[in-house]
């Protein structure tokens, strides 16, 4: 697929004896939304780490933007196109929240500091946080940090947000408001790849679910699909044991 | 109980004279420990399996060796009239130094939880960008008590250095007792001289560590 944003062929990555990738090939169009789910240890998260070269691979080849990574020289102008949102939200505790998210684009001389403090503005407007603007990571809740993190990745203003677990460090009650600011960014158009286990937000904003075991994408369908007829034997065990 | 007075106000002078040079070989002798212990540092986290080894082995042989020895060694075996006293004292405390602060400084920055180093490497920021903003200023803040004592304790190990007979505040000590036999009376006045300097090293780490306290709620 030529219009594809993020194209993934055979896919191979070893930890040491471990195999954890075997043979993963998926793209992603522009303004998707993908849900990756499937059990623990099944590779999600290495996956998407992949994506944006915080793992090394041992085989096959992932193109994003048009650009293969392994024939990438400047790995941070890659990433500069790609925002990670990650499950332990880890937010910069010696800046507040407003140097969180403007500490990036300034020093990557992407804006100039008014610029970015602007943009942090709206961005913590768009994650309802613009009042903690000034405080330290500290005093805010696990919700809060998501969010912060959320907006600190879009300050980059990336084609592509990836989101590891985003909620699966936080209190119930605070799942929510992550989940409804994921889903004003779907509204918006952004491509999104995101690895959960939050069926229910899989089967409302996906475009497409992938479902992985052990190392495999195992099915790949849209929501509606996948979670009333899923075709294969241990996806159907998997939904049911978690639905 | 006024002779214990009067004795420490006649010979105060001398003895603060000898604690300049404390100050001074202390100075430099953290100096030069902090800027071998930061590339030390550098070598042992670098990943490369000869640079680490070349780092530990150094930190080995200067942890494993008392610094009396290597004052003596150091001075009488290799130095002997090539450098002069002063000089010779901070090389000698630095050297000793160095081998812990390395520690100190590996410690700290290996403590800050990885995906800080993720979270900023996913926006754009190089390796370096990122230990410069982002590692080094928490690894500071987690180092600084670790540090002091490593301070306080070169401090008090310059009086060691009294052996290569520099002029510090306890050769002074020494050389003030040879002549008048008031070892009681002198050594204490040496001993709270030590005491004052330190405890107001320890107020300036305290005040520091409060500047620094960004995860105080």
């Amino acid at each position: 697929m030529s219009d594809s944003i993020i194209s993934v062929e055979h896919l191979h990555k070893v930890f040491g004896e471990l195999e954890v990738l075997k043979d993963i090939s998926f793209t992603v169009a522009p303004g998707e939304v993908v849900c990756v789910i499937g059990p623990s240890g099944s590779g999600k998260s290495t996956l998407l780490r992949c994506l944006n070269k915080l793992e090394t691979t041992q085989g096959g080849e992932i193109t994003v933007l048009g650009q293969k990574l392994h024939e990438v020289k400047n790995i941070n102008a890659y990433r500069e196109n790609i925002g990670m949102v990650f499950q332990h939200f880890n937010l910069f505790p010696n800046y507040t929240v407003k140097e969180n998210v403007t500490l990036a684009p300034v020093m990557l001389k992407k804006m100039t500091k008014a610029e970015a403090e602007k943009k942090a503005h709206e961005l913590l407007e768009l994650v309802g946080l613009d009042s903690k603007a000034d405080v330290y990571p500290v005093t805010l809740s696990g919700g809060q940090k998501q969010r912060v993190a959320i907006a600190r990745a879009l300050a980059m203003n990336p084609k592509i947000m990836l989101f590891d677990e985003p909620t699966s460090a936080l209190d119930p009650e605070m799942v929510g408001e992550v989940l409804d600011v994921m889903k004003k960014l779907a509204s918006e158009g952004m491509t999104m790849v995101v690895v959960t286990h939050e069926m229910g937000f899989a089967r409302e904003v996906a475009n497409r679910v992938i479902f992985m075991e052990d190392g495999y994408i195992v099915e790949e369908n849209t929501p509606e699909e996948m979670f009333k007829n899923p075709k294969s034997e241990r996806c159907r065990k998997f939904l049911s044991s978690v639905l | 109980m006024a002779d214990y007075f009067s004795m420490f106000i006649k010979y105060l002078p001398r003895l603060l004279g000898g604690l300049r040079m404390t100050i001074l070989i202390a100075i430099f002798g953290l100096l030069i420990a902090v800027i071998l212990g930061v590339f030390l540092c550098i070598l042992s986290i670098s990943g490369k399996k000869v640079l680490v080894k070349i780092a530990n082995f150094y930190i080995t042989i200067i942890r494993g060796t008392p610094l009396m020895i290597l004052a003596l060694f150091l001075y009488f075996g290799v130095i002997k009239d090539s450098l002069p006293l002063v000089m010779s004292a901070s090389l000698i405390l630095g050297l000793n130094a160095s081998a812990f602060m390395a520690e100190i400084f590996r410690a700290g920055i290996q403590a800050i939880d990885y995906g800080q180093m993720e979270a900023a490497r996913s926006l754009g920021l190089s390796y370096g960008q990122t230990m410069r903003k982002i590692i080094l200023p928490q690894a500071f803040k987690i180092m600084i008590p670790s540090l002091m004592n490593q301070f306080i304790s070169s401090i008090k190990d310059t009086a060691i250095l009294s052996a290569i007979s520099v002029n510090e505040l306890t050769m002074v000590a020494k050389t003030i007792i040879a002549r008048n036999f008031k070892a009681f009376e002198i050594y204490s006045y040496a001993a709270i001289i030590y005491i004052v300097v330190i405890t107001a090293l320890t107020f300036l780490s305290k005040y520091v560590e409060r500047r620094l306290a960004y995860d105080k709620r």
